[in-house]
């Protein structure tokens, strides 16, 4: 049989591809993780009819079509001075709640549990979703696809189409639920309460049991004493699909509190030479460098970051989830990368409970999901997507069409925090030049607990991470390379 | 037998888009009711659901081969890929998906996966909903590619 090898790193130039520089002992002094940026949105955007940017901005990311498809969709709400009906916006977070069902679920058994579930010093073939099966059994590994497709499902009922949704509108959603809808729903959510509940004590008994484990959550390499920033409702709880962007200190009390519309007047991008990638930090605490720190603008978002800048979760179990993570590390905030993955099956319990009470809700199938818009003007759209706050930002002209479009993605928030992880993570396995073998696992270990979505096509013959990372001397000569 | 043929990539990044491309002139050339044609601007997992279920599955993408001149169109099975990488970092491979799908026992797994590759040498990283000429001249030989698939069993 005819064999292809296709170079991961050549497919995509500089995709995933790391530099570390070392001092004149052989330690390491910078790393630096190259990621290719998409360019010329706004141009291509220029002069578009409004309307139709939540369905092309759900098609720039193959992974979050739903989290852009409503920041698009609340950025129109706002451009075109609108507020959705209240049944739109409990048909549109119940959506909302089915995307980040299965995108949880997706991480956490296919790309980030692994590393736990089948160990982190286990070979790289090993460590993927078969793994996990192998080591877990074949019922769980039913069970994970079983649900994450309800999740999908519920997003495709709701929205159209299972990956790109078609329903959100300005001042509304297209489409409302009738009732053999509602029950088919009402199924599959209370099949994923008692799912993301098991999830939980997957990671308790695997993980939280495992003292190995817990001392490689609690090392050093993966601590980041950031500020953190998440979306929360009026009482200061977790919010995925409204509410004010809320930022925490090193001592987990409030700093800061906005509306989406205000994210410039809070937040500015910082641009390195070295990098394609644009780092935001926070104005008024300025830029120190890639370092973290209360002097420090650097901010995380994600689940992570997301618990760490609320107050709790809306829903009761999920809620006494929320308080044992604080508790077992010791208050908070948490400062542990990989307490990312915790704090993800805790969103997921909170996403699945909230499920419940949307689709309870005497509203959910009114036919009141549409307001009138009104004249065409300048809107901001922010949602937690599954890996951090993303921002829509539009103006249109008197005709309604796109004059200018910005977005600001997850991924990009927690650039800052990424580098600096690589960089820690990458301290702790070269010492005096000497490269441990774990080296890749350790690195790719610390950036997937953030669950980054690089600006990608959507292109599909596909594979796993690919990754390389190559290690230069004070010279910046090249003194060793790795590939995965 | 029921063939599903699916154009993957991204229609608002350039060359990316070409196997949808191609589906949209395959429509002008199929109409037969045990042959669906579909596009996908997504990989993976989802890429498994939307073939599950048919006896042949024919997958249009876009392939990096350095060897190879850009616009020229390979067949390849996809057992013939060993380490093809996903951009997608949020994302197993076909691959794996079809793995596990066996794996967990699933029956409804295509029996025959091919991919039409259209060759490219770098993927675009601008938006943009024009192909370059040398991948829009493709066009024609992919289709023809497509078409004799079909008449293979």
């Amino acid at each position: 049989m005819k064999t292809i090898t296709i170079d991961p790193i050549t497919r995509l130039e500089g995709h995933g591809k790391i530099n570390i520089f070392l001092d004149d002992k052989g330690n390491v002094e910078n790393a630096y993780i190259q990621i290719p940026e998409l360019r010329g949105f706004e141009r291509f955007s220029q002069g578009r009819r409004a309307e139709d940017m939540p369905q092309i901005t759900s098609r720039i990311c193959g992974v979050c079509p739903v989290a852009h498809h409503f920041a698009s969709n609340k950025a129109l709400d706002a451009a075109f001075n609108v507020e959705p009906t209240i049944a739109a916006k409990k048909l549109r977070e119940l959506m909302y709640c089915g995307y980040i069902i299965y995108d949880h679920i997706l991480h956490f058994y296919y790309l980030g549990g692994p590393d736990f579930v089948v160990g982190p010093d286990a070979p790289a073939a090993k460590r993927n979703i078969l793994g996990v099966i192998e080591k877990a059994g074949l019922d769980i590994g039913k069970e994970v696809i079983k649900h994450r497709a309800y999740g999908q499902k519920i997003t495709a009922i709701l929205g159209g189409k299972a990956t790109h949704p078609v329903c959100g509108i300005p001042g509304g959603i297209s489409k409302g639920l009738d009732k053999n809808e509602v029950s088919e729903i009402k199924k599959m959510v209370d099949s994923c309460i008692d799912f993301a509940k098991f999830s939980l004590k997957i990671f308790d008994d695997i993980v939280l049991q495992n003292k190995d484990y817990v001392d490689l959550i609690k090392s050093d390499p993966y601590q980041l004493n950031t500020y953190n920033m998440g979306l929360v409702d009026d009482k200061n709880k977790l919010n995925f699909y409204d509410g004010l962007i809320r930022v925490t200190d090193q001592k987990g009390d409030e700093y800061l509190k906005f509306p989406g519309k205000d994210f410039y007047k809070h937040v500015i991008e910082r641009v390195e030479e070295w990098s394609y990638m644009k780092f935001p930090y926070l104005k008024a605490i300025g830029w120190k460098g890639l370092t973290d720190g209360a002097d420090s603008g650097i901010y995380r978002v994600g689940p992570l970051g997301r618990l760490n800048a609320s107050e709790g979760m809306a829903t009761p179990f999920a809620d006494k989830e929320f308080n044992r993570m604080f508790e077992t590390f010791g208050g908070t905030p948490v400062n542990s990368t990989l307490a990312f993955h915790w704090a993800r099956l805790i969103e997921l319990l909170y996403v699945t409970e909230r499920s419940k009470e949307l689709i309870s809700d005497k509203d959910i199938t009114s036919n009141k999901i549409r307001n009138p818009v009104g004249k065409p003007g300048e809107g901001f759209g922010v949602v937690e997507a599954a890996r951090g706050t993303l921002i829509h930002h539009y103006k249109l002209n008197e005709k309604g069409l796109i004059d200018k479009a910005n977005l600001i993605v997850a991924t990009t928030n927690n650039a800052g925090a990424i580098t600096m992880s690589v960089r820690d993570a990458a301290k702790g396995v070269i010492q005096n030049g000497n490269v441990n073998e774990g080296l890749l696992n350790k690195i790719e270990m610390a950036f997937r607990a953030y669950d980054p979505c690089f600006a990608c096509a959507t292109h599909a013959l596909p594979g796993g991470m690919s990754m390389q990372v190559d290690i230069y001397d004070t010279k910046k000569k090249l003194y060793k390379t790795f590939h995965q | 037998m029921k063939t599903i043929i699916l154009g993957v990539g991204n229609l608002i990044l350039g060359d990316d888009g070409i196997g949808i491309h191609v589906i949209h002139h395959l429509k002008k050339h199929i109409e037969n009711k045990d042959i669906v044609l579909d596009e996908a601007m997504t990989g993976g997992m989802n890429l498994l659901d939307k073939i599950i279920g048919y006896d042949k599955a024919i997958l249009i993408d876009a392939v990096n081969i350095k060897e190879v001149a850009v616009g020229e169109v390979k067949r390849f099975l996809i057992q013939d890929f060993t380490s093809v990488h996903s951009c997608n970092p949020h994302d197993v491979s076909l691959i794996e998906a079809i793995t596990l799908a066996e794996t967990l026992g699933d029956k409804h797994i295509p029996k025959k996966i091919i991919v039409i590759g259209i060759v490219l040498h770098e993927m675009p990283l601008e938006f943009t909903e024009t192909l370059s000429p040398k991948v829009a001249a493709a066009i024609p030989k992919a289709v023809e590619a497509v078409i004799s698939e079909l008449n293979e069993t």
